[in-house]
């Protein structure tokens, strides 16, 4: 996802192999950055939260070890652009597909409060509320991009939350 | 040590107690729930909280989570098992979970609110 480079724009971008104990620090590092940036504590805690997110299916689904994420924030916008990129099986793939539908289907409410109920009788280890709660709490617009094996989750918070959603 | 006879859990980053209170128990979550599979620490919690609430006859439970500071989207799903439980609970067997929750931690302030709707009637947040 290519990222704004207007003049006080700033973005990281890091690339690691996905492993659990390396999640709370990118989350801490990337809630640092963003707080450089804007002022605004509960956006990065939120968007904070959202990178973690990603982070954790990345380190479940993702096969091989670049995985990359990149976290871009626009100085005229206040606008926070974040990405996880890793490769994945084609089963994991096709389970991702099929549960993107659920979560972006009617309101991200509505889907989450849905996807709670069903996490709560699985009984194999798996949450999948992830996205589904990036979709509603950040209230960003959520995109997928598959490229042969590489997924690709992009995650877009307006400053104005009306204008992403 | 509490009337359930659950003595303190620490796990990774987790600190979890279990106190007496007039109506019921209280149960605190402090630090980061942030593991990789926490149901395996939450679900027996959950399940022996449940139960023992039930049998004991008590009507509340107060769920202090205002020094958790990262709850992920597994510790969730542990947390919405523990209220989805009571859906099916017998009607003179019923609680109430109330959430106390840190309203300075933004994360709390929309992740919480969602458990309300799981069951109606089952949570409060304070």
């Amino acid at each position: 996802m290519p990222l704004e480079s207007e003049e006080g724009d700033g973005y990281i971008e890091l690339k690691f192999g996905p492993r659990w104990k390396y999640i709370a620090v990118v989350r801490a590092f990337i809630q640092n950055f963003l707080v450089i940036g804007f002022p605004d504590d509960a956006r990065a805690d939120k968007i904070a939260m959202a990178a973690s997110e990603l982070l954790e299916n990345a380190v479940k689904y993702a096969t091989g070890e670049e995985t990359r994420i990149k976290v871009g924030l626009s100085a005229k916008s206040g606008d926070v652009d974040i990405s996880v990129s890793n490769k994945a099986s084609p089963e994991a793939i096709a389970g991702l597909k099929s549960m993107w539908d659920t979560v972006m289907a009617g309101d991200p409410l509505g889907a989450y409060v849905q996807m709670m109920r069903e996490a709560a009788t699985r009984s194999d280890g798996k949450s999948q509320l992830g996205l589904v709660r990036i979709r509603y709490e950040t209230g960003g617009a959520m995109k997928l991009k598959i490229e042969g094996n590489l997924v690709t989750i992009a995650l877009k918070c307006a400053k104005d939350p009306s204008v992403s959603a | 040590m509490n009337c359930l006879g659950i003595e303190q859990i620490k796990q990774g980053k987790v600190t979890i107690d279990v106190g007496d209170i007039a109506s019921g128990v209280a149960v605190s979550i402090v630090g980061e729930i942030d593991m990789q599979d926490p149901s395996v620490v939450l679900d027996p919690l959950f399940s022996r909280i449940h139960k023992g609430v039930m049998d004991a006859g008590l009507k509340t439970v107060d769920f202090d989570l205002r020094q958790l500071t990262f709850l992920n989207s597994s510790g969730i799903k542990a947390i919405a098992k523990w209220i989805m439980s009571l859906a099916i609970a017998p009607a003179d067997k019923k609680y109430v979970i109330k959430i106390i929750q840190n309203k300075a931690i933004s994360w709390q302030t929309t992740s919480l609110p969602t458990l309300t709707f799981l069951v109606p009637g089952a949570v409060q947040i304070a």
